[in-house]
C-alpha cells in the first residue's frame, strides 16, 4: 500500500518540485518519512518524519540516495547508499517492494525500515527525480525477533527431537534434545549429512517414502528406529509437516518423540502376561471382596473354569464347604498386609472334583496411594508331591521292613539314619548309632577301606557287591557285601551315601562247600563215559570234562560258545541256541538232541545234550550241570525201526485190504457152489464146502480185525476230541446186541465219564472187552458184566468186570498180543486181535490197560486214561 | 450200460443181479482203468458208438483207479454226463466222500454174501429210474 502511495506521490510532483501547498502540508504532516531527489539522488526535499525516523537534519543537496546516515542490509552487511534501493529505482532499476534493511542513526540506535522508492519521468521516459517513503518497521521486527527467539528457546528445551530434514534426507536443523537422542555431541556433528544413514536398515526405505511425502506437502506421523551415533538403537514416534525454507523449498519439519522405554514397557508388560498365562501355577488376582479379577490360563486348566467364567464370580466358588472359613481369614490377613506362603489347602475344580494345592497369597497395593486393592493368589498343583509323600511313607516302610541292613551317612561317614534290620545285624540301636561315625562297625584291620570308600562316593561313584568284614556291637564279626551309592540334593551335590549291607555269612559258607564239592565233582566227572559240562547261571560254560576234549581235539582253554558252535551241525546251531537261551532264562532242565562233528571219523553223530540248574538255598540258580551223551547207535537203530514199523503198518494195511477181495470170491462162490451144485450130493462135497466157507467166513473176521488194529494208528490225529463213555458203551452194545440176546447176558454200567479219546476208540475198547466178556462165559451160570469208572489222581479208571472163566495168572500178560489166543476155534471163536487192539489203543494214549482175574470166577479188565 | 470191473467173479455177480431185476440192458465190460478211458475217449470220436447210460466203476482197478476214469469221464464230450455207481470192497469213508465228490451218483460196496450182492440189482434199477442224468 505504501509502495502504491508513493507512485500515487509522483503525480503531484511536477520537476522535483511539489506543486501544491495543500499537497505539500499533507506530506509534511504524515507520520511516514517522505524524502526527494533529483535525477542525481541528490537530496530535494524531506518531510518532519523522515528527520524523526533519521535522527539527523539532512543536507538538501548535498546528501545523495538517502536520508539516513548508514544502512545495512538484514544480515548486517553495510549497504553503501548508491546502492540503496533508491539509488538503484534512479539507475533505472526495478526494485523489488517489500525489502528490509537497518539503518543506524549517528547516535548510534538502529532502526528496521522497508523503502518504497519511485521515480519521476518526462514525458520522453527520462527520469528527472524521485520520492521515497520510508516505513518504520523496527517494532514489528523486533516482536519478529523475539517470537523467533522464542521458538528457538522452545526448540532448544523441549525434551522431543525437532528437525528439519531436505527433500534429499540431508538434516538441516537438529535442537539439542534430537543431537541427545542420535548421541551427536554438536549440531556441527549432524547437520549437512544425511537422515537415513542414522535410521535403522529396515526402516531406511519406510522413511524415505515418508520424507518424500511429507516433502511434497503431506502431513503424517512414522514409528521407527534410529541408530545413533554411539550404535544405541532407539525407537522414535515422529509427527512432521511440510515448511517452506527460506530458500524457497519445501522441507520436511519433525518432531519426534523417544518411545523407546514405552515401547519397553509395553513389551514387559506383554511378557509378564505371557509369563503369568505360562505359568504352570494358576495365577489369579481378586479383590479385597474375594471378587475374581484375572484368571490365567493355568488356572483354566486347573480349577476348569475358562477366564470368562471366573472373572467377576467370588473365589469361593473354588472352595469346597467344609474350608469356606478358610476365607475371610485370608481376606483379614491380607487386608494386614500380610502375605500368605505356601498354604497347603484343598480345592475344587468345576467338574466337583477336589485338589491338592499350595497357595501363596499377596496382598495388591495401589501404585499411587499404596493402599491394598486386593490379592494375587498363586495356586500351584501339589497332588503330585502329596502322592510323592505317601510314596515317601512307603519307602520309609520298605526300608523298616528289609531284611538288609540300610544305613545312610554324610560324607564325614556320620551315620544319619538307620533302619531296623541295621538293629538287628549289628545290635546297635538307630539312638546308638545315628550321630556316630560308620568306623565303629569297622574292625581294626579294616579301617582303611573308609577313606576309599568315600572318596569314590565324592567322586559319584557307587560301590557294588563289596565284600567285607564288620563288626558286631558285641564285638562278633559278620561277613557283608555292601552296596553304596552317593546320595545327591535337589541340586545334584553329593551329601552323603546310602548303604545297604547285607549278611552274606552264610551264602559264604554255601560257596566254600559249593567249591569244595566242584572239586569233587570234576575228579568224578573226568572219570565218567559222557561228555559233561558246568555252565555259569548266565550260559557261559565254565568247564568241560576230559571226553570232550578226546572227542574234539579243542584246545583245554576254549570255553563259552565258541567251541561250541564249531563242531555243531549247521542245522542245529540256532534251534540249540533258543533251547539254551529259553531253558537259562526259565531255570528250567535243558534237553535237545542234536549233531556234534566226530573229529576222528569226520562225520555228524547224534548226542542228546541235557542239563540241570544246580539251585542254593535261596533257590537261585548258581550254576547249570549239563552233559552230551552218544545217542547216535540208539538213534539209527532207532529211525530203522520207525521205517520198519512204518513199513509194516502200510504192508499190514494194505495185506488186510486186498486180502478181503479175493476172501469175498471166495465166501460167495462157495456159497453159491452149495447152493446149486453141492445140495444134493454126497455129505462129503458137502462137509468139503462147509470147511472152504467156514475157513473163508474166519478169514474175512482176521482181516477185518487186523484192517481195525492197523487203523488204530491210521486214524488222524486224535486231537482235542473228548468222548463220552456211556455213549461209546451204549453204542458197543448195539453191536453186540446178537451176543448178548444169545447168551442172555445182564450187563449194568455205572455213569461214566468223558474222556480225551477218539469216540470210535473207545468204542472199540468197550466192545472188544464186554464181548470178551460174554464170548468167555462160564457155561455154569448167567454172565454178568458190570462197566464202572473210578477217579484217582489224573486218572479215569475203567473197569470190565465178568463172571466167566477167569485167566490164569501166567497168561495175564500174553493175552494182549496180537493173535496170541488161549482156546482153540472149537472151545471159543476169536482172532486174537481183539485184546491187541484195545493194547494198541492205549499206547495211543499213553493209557494202560490190564486184566485182573480169578481163574475160574471172573476177570475185571481196567483200563486207565488220563483226565 | 458200462462195468469197469477187473475181477470176473464180480462182473459174473453183477451180471446175476441186473439179471434178477429184468434189467435186460447191452452190457459192455472193461477189465482195467485204462481200457475204459479208452472206452469214453472212442465214444467222443466216433458219434455212432453207443455211449453207456449207466457206469459200474469198480474203484481199485489196475493201471488207472476208479476216481480217475471218472474224473475223465466227467470231462468227456458225449458221456460226462452218464450216471455212475462206485462199486468196491473197500467201505472207507474216504473213498465214499472222494467217489461223491467226483460225481458219482451211487456207492455199492461189495458184500461177502450172495443175497447180499444180489441187492445191487436194486440199486441199479432204482437210479435209471430216478431218471437222473442222462445220455449226452
Amino acid at each position: 500500500m505504501i509502495s502504491v502511495g508513493a507512485k500515487a506521490l509522483t503525480n503531484f510532483v511536477v520537476g522535483g518540485d511539489l506543486k501544491d501547498s495543500v499537497f505539500r502540508e499533507l506530506i509534511q504532516a504524515l507520520p511516514v518519512a517522505i524524502y526527494m531527489t533529483d535525477a542525481q539522488g541528490r537530496l530535494t526535499y524531506f518531510n518532519p518524519a523522515a528527520v524523526k525516523l533519521s535522527g539527523r537534519v539532512p543536507e538538501l543537496g548535498t546528501d545523495k540516495w538517502c536520508i539516513t546516515w548508514r544502512i545495512f542490509l538484514p544480515d548486517g552487511t553495510p549497504l553503501p547508499h548508491d546502492q540503496c534501493p533508491m539509488a538503484m529505482a534512479l539507475k533505472g532499476a526495478e526494485v523489488p517492494t517489500g525489502i528490509e534493511c537497518i539503518a543506524e542513526r549517528p547516535d548510534g540506535t538502529r532502526f528496521w525500515f522497508t523503502p518504497c522508492p519511485a521515480v519521476f519521468r518526462d514525458a520522453e521516459g527520462r527520469i528527472l527525480g524521485g520520492i521515497n517513503l520510508l516505513m518504520d518497521i523496527t517494532d514489528r521486527k523486533n516482536a519478529e525477533t523475539e517470537a523467533a527467539e522464542q521458538f528457538r528457546a522452545i526448540v532448544e528445551t523441549t525434551p522431543e527431537c525437532v528437525k528439519i530434514i531436505a527433500p534429499d534426507g540431508t538434516l538441516l536443523f537438529m535442537n539439542p534434545a534430537g543431537l541427545a537422542m542420535v548421541g551427536a555431541a554438536s549440531a556441527a556433528d549432524i547437520t549437512g549429512r544425511n537422515v537415513y544413514d542414522i535410521i535403522a536398515a529396515e526402516d531406511r526405505d519406510r522413511f524415505r517414502e515418508f520424507n518424500e511425502s511429507v516433502c511434497r506437502g503431506a502431513k503424517a506421523s512414522l514409528q521407527f528406529d534410529v541408530v545413533g551415533f554411539g550404535g544405541a538403537r532407539r525407537h522414535m514416534e515422529t509427527h512432521a509437516a511440510p515448511l517452506r525454507h527460506h530458500d524457497g523449498a519445501t522441507v520436511h519439519l519433525a518432531i519426534t518423540h523417544d518411545v523407546t522405554e514405552r515401547r519397553q514397557a509395553e513389551r514387559a508388560a506383554l511378557l509378564l502376561r505371557a509369563v503369568v498365562d505360562s505359568s504352570d501355577d494358576a495365577i489369579v488376582s481378586k479383590n479385597l471382596n474375594g471378587i475374581i479379577t484375572s484368571w490365567n490360563k493355568s488356572a483354566e486348566r486347573m480349577f476348569g473354569y475358562t477366564a470368562e467364567e471366573g472373572i467377576g464370580q467370588s473365589i469361593t466358588m473354588l472352595i469346597p464347604p467344609d474350608r469356606l472359613g478358610e476365607e475371610p481369614e485370608i481376606l483379614a490377613r491380607l487386608a494386614r498386609g500380610e502375605r500368605v506362603d505356601h498354604f497347603e489347602t484343598v480345592r475344587r475344580r468345576k467338574d466337583g472334583s477336589l485338589l491338592d494345592i499350595s497357595l501363596t497369597i499377596s496382598p495388591v497395593r495401589d501404585a499411587a496411594e499404596g493402599v491394598i486393592i486386593g490379592a494375587s493368589k498363586i495356586a500351584r498343583d501339589i497332588s503330585e508331591r502329596k502322592r510323592v509323600e505317601r510314596a515317601g511313607l512307603l519307602l520309609c516302610a520298605i526300608v523298616n521292613s528289609s531284611d538288609d541292613a540300610i544305613i545312610s551317612k554324610d560324607l564325614n561317614g556320620i551315620i544319619t539314619s538307620w533302619n531296623e534290620s541295621a538293629e538287628r545285624m549289628f545290635g546297635y540301636t538307630a539312638a546308638e548309632a545315628v550321630g556316630q561315625s560308620v568306623t565303629m562297625l569297622m574292625p581294626a584291620d579294616r579301617l582303611e577301606e573308609e577313606p576309599e570308600i568315600l572318596a569314590r562316593l565324592r567322586r559319584g561313584e557307587r560301590v557294588e557287591h563289596f565284600e567285607t568284614v564288620r563288626r558286631r556291637k558285641d564285638g562278633a564279626l559278620l561277613d557283608i557285601s555292601l552296596t553304596i551309592s552317593p546320595v545327591r540334593n535337589s541340586k545334584g551335590v553329593i551329601v552323603g551315601a546310602s548303604k545297604i549291607a547285607r549278611d552274606i555269612g552264610e551264602s559264604k559258607r554255601t560257596r566254600a562247600a559249593l567249591v569244595a564239592s566242584e572239586a569233587r565233582f570234576r575228579q568224578l566227572a573226568d572219570t565218567m563215559p559222557q561228555i559233561v559240562w558246568t555252565a555259569r547261571p548266565d550260559g557261559y560254560i565254565d568247564y568241560y570234562n576230559e571226553r570232550w576234549y578226546e572227542y574234539t581235539g579243542f584246545n583245554r582253554n576254549v570255553f563259552g560258545h565258541a567251541g561250541w558252535e564249531a563242531i555243531l551241525h549247521p542245522e542245529d546251531v540256532e534251534r540249540r541256541h533258543e533251547t539254551w537261551c529259553a531253558a537259562i532264562n526259565a531255570g528250567q532242565p535243558y534237553n535237545i538232541e542234536y549233531r556234534l562233528k566226530d573229529k576222528n571219523l569226520n562225520r555228524w553223530r547224534w548226542f542228546v545234550g541235557r542239563a540241570v540248574p544246580v539251585r542254593d538255598t535261596e533257590d537261585k540258580v548258581v550254576k547249570w550241570f549239563g552233559t552230551c551223551t552218544d545217542i547216535d547207535e540208539q538213534k539209527r537203530a532207532q529211525e530203522k525201526l520207525r521205517r520198519a514199523n512204518d513199513d509194516l503198518e502200510q504192508f499190514a494195511f494194505s495185506a488186510s485190504h486186498d486180502l478181503q477181495e479175493p476172501l469175498r470170491t471166495v465166501k460167495i462162490y462157495s456159497e453159491l457152489l452149495a447152493s446149486r451144485h453141492v445140495d444134493g450130493a454126497s455129505g462129503e462135497a458137502r462137509q468139503f464146502v462147509t470147511f472152504v466157507r467156514d475157513g473163508a467166513t474166519r478169514m474175512e473176521m482176521l482181516v477185518r480185525d487186523l484192517l481195525a488194529f492197523t487203523q488204530v494208528i491210521k486214524m488222524d490225529d486224535p486231537g482235542d476230541e473228548i468222548a463220552d463213555a456211556n455213549d461209546a458203551v451204549k453204542e458197543a452194545l448195539a453191536n453186540l446186541a446178537g451176543a448178548i440176546a444169545e447168551s442172555r447176558a445182564e450187563i449194568s454200567t455205572d455213569p461214566l465219564p468223558a474222556v480225551r479219546v477218539h469216540g470210535m476208540h473207545l468204542q472199540q475198547l468197550f466192545q472188544n472187552l464186554i464181548g470178551n466178556a460174554i464170548k468167555y462165559r462160564s457155561p455154569q451160570r448167567q454172565p454178568i458184566v458190570h462197566v464202572s469208572a473210578e477217579r484217582r489222581n489224573a486218572h479215569w479208571i475203567f473197569t470190565v468186570s465178568d463172571n466167566g472163566i477167569g485167566i490164569a495168572p501166567e497168561y495175564k500178560e500174553n493175552i494182549f498180543g496180537l493173535f496170541k489166543r488161549l482156546h482153540n476155534s472149537n472151545e471159543y471163536s476169536g482172532t486174537g486181535i481183539g485184546l491187541a487192539i484195545c493194547q494198541r489203543i492205549m499206547d495211543r494214549y499213553h493209557g494202560r490197560i490190564w486184566v485182573e482175574s480169578e481163574p475160574g470166577y471172573g476177570s475185571d479188565f481196567r483200563f486207565r486214561l488220563p483226565v | 450200460m458200462l462195468i469197469v470191473e477187473d475181477n470176473d467173479a464180480d462182473v459174473f455177480l453183477i451180471r446175476e443181479a441186473l439179471k434178477a431185476k429184468n434189467l435186460s440192458v447191452a452190457i459192455h465190460v472193461v477189465r482195467d482203468g485204462e481200457q475204459a478211458m479208452q472206452y469214453f475217449d472212442q465214444t467222443d470220436a466216433d458219434a455212432t458208438a453207443p455211449c453207456p447210460s449207466l457206469v459200474l466203476l469198480d474203484i481199485n482197478l489196475p493201471r488207472k483207479q476208479g476216481a480217475e476214469v471218472l474224473r475223465h469221464m466227467r470231462q468227456s464230450l458225449r458221456c460226462r454226463n452218464a450216471l455212475v455207481i462206485a462199486v468196491s470192497t473197500s467201505d472207507s469213508a474216504r473213498d465214499r466222500e472222494q467217489m461223491a465228490e467226483l460225481g458219482a451218483n451211487g456207492y455199492f460196496r461189495k458184500p461177502s454174501e450172495y443175497a447180499e450182492f444180489m441187492k445191487l440189482g436194486d440199486v441199479v434199477k432204482v437210479l435209471l429210474e430216478s431218471g437222473t442224468g442222462g445220455k449226452e
